[in-house]
């Protein structure tokens, strides 16, 4: 029980992170909102597709629109700085997308769970069998220590998995595509990681570690140098984590935002009001992208907790 | 002038970074499903490894990438 408390803090905090750090660019007017500052309204009727290639904004990130974007283009200030209520809302959207994304979730497993019989119907069925093969699958690489790390993984994943997918839902955005979600997912990560390493090793044990576990004189000698290369690694693992996905994601999301709008400038000079689908094959790159870099996400946090986790007992079995 | 710099600089840039790549990720799916079609019951662990060896290996173009995208603002 306060394991699950534990963990919806982590959620908590991890959202309230992002918002600050979305709120703390905004008034300086860095990419994020400069960005959004381009694309005006569609002149042609208004298509999901016409985020305007870049020719009037300088350097801007082509970007489906989302709910909430296009509330700012009609209501929102005119200027960089937050004025109103819903420059507010789009400071925050990333948080506000994650909510939605915790809700639906939220909704499903607790549905999944709600009555517990032995002979499950289907849904609870295909709920458990979710979750039963995420359990394996984290088995394989824990061992015996599944158990304990499994429902932080888990949500991870999935809740990962569907702020992915959440990209491809017309009106929505992939809240992963913007950075402050991914850092704020990879600190608790991080922090969840180094508190293991803690409780796991003792204090000792995890400076033991963190010096490279010297058992000669040769490795006591090499500490100085091994010391701070580890610790660097350290740092580097949350770094590298939260690029890869906000990488990922963004990427993917640009090139379909891309796709889109060459598909409305195909048919534009005909001023019709929708573009050929050429976006088309790239929302199935999406659906393999989303799953696979969440995938990738929850491996990668399962490899640095089995690092942290005492070796010579794994020798055991 | 650096803007019109900048355009030539960026797709080349990340072209090169996806070249290094391409050539990690083809060896090392290549060398898996070597060793998986030598070993087919050890697929799972095989495919574990495979995975998280080419999230490393891709994870160099998607720096390059970021990059591309903090320096679009100057373009």
């Amino acid at each position: 029980m306060t394991r699950r408390i534990l963990l919806l803090c982590a959620v908590l905090i991890a959202m309230g992170f992002g918002g600050a750090f979305a709120e703390s660019e905004a008034p300086h007017g860095t990419p994020p909102a400069a960005t959004h500052e381009a694309a005006p309204p569609g002149e042609h009727g208004v298509t999901p597709g016409d985020a305007h290639p870049a020719e009037e904004g300088g350097g801007a990130l082509l970007e489906l629109p989302d709910l909430i974007h296009n509330l700012k283009v009609y209501f929102g200030g005119p200027g960089e700085r937050p004025e109103n209520l819903i420059d507010y809302l789009f400071a925050w959207r990333g948080n506000i997308f994650a909510l939605l994304v915790l809700i639906v979730i939220s909704i499903v497993l607790l549905r999944g769970a709600a009555k517990k019989e032995m002979i499950p119907g289907p849904f609870q069925n295909a709920v458990e069998t979710v979750v039963e093969a995420f359990y394996n699958f984290i088995h394989g690489i824990l061992g015996r220590h599944a158990r304990e790390f499994a429902p932080f993984l888990g949500t991870l994943f999935l809740y990962i998995w569907f702020m992915n997918l959440s990209g491809l839902v017309p009106l929505l955005k992939a809240p992963t595509s913007l950075f402050e979600t991914t850092l704020a997912l990879a600190l608790c990560v991080f922090v969840y990681v180094q508190i293991t390493g803690f409780r796991k090793l003792g204090v000792l044990g995890y400076f033991y570690h963190l010096v490279g576990s010297p058992t000669d004189v040769m490795g006591w000698a090499l500490v100085p140098l091994m010391l701070p290369l580890h610790v660097i690694g350290e740092i580097a693992k949350p770094v590298s984590l939260s690029l890869r996905l906000f990488g990922n994601i963004m990427g993917e999301d640009v090139l379909i935002a891309v796709f889109t709008s060459l598909g409305v400038a195909c048919l534009a000079w005909l001023g019709s009001p929708v573009g050929i689908p050429l976006e088309f094959p790239f929302i199935f790159l999406g659906l393999l992208l989303s799953t696979i870099q969440a995938l990738v996400f929850t491996l990668l946090s399962t490899i640095y907790f089995s690092q942290m986790l005492p070796h010579e007992e794994e020798h055991g079995h | 002038m650096t803007g019109s710099l900048l355009h030539l600089a960026l797709p080349l840039g990340l072209g090169i970074a996806a070249f290094g790549s391409a050539l990690g990720l083809g060896s090392a799916v290549g060398k898996a499903m070597e060793a998986m079609g030598r070993q087919p019951e050890a697929a799972g662990k095989i495919q574990v490894g495979m995975v998280i060896g080419c999230a490393f290996i891709e994870a160099l173009t998607i720096y390059a990438l970021v990059t591309v995208f903090v320096l679009q603002g100057k373009l």
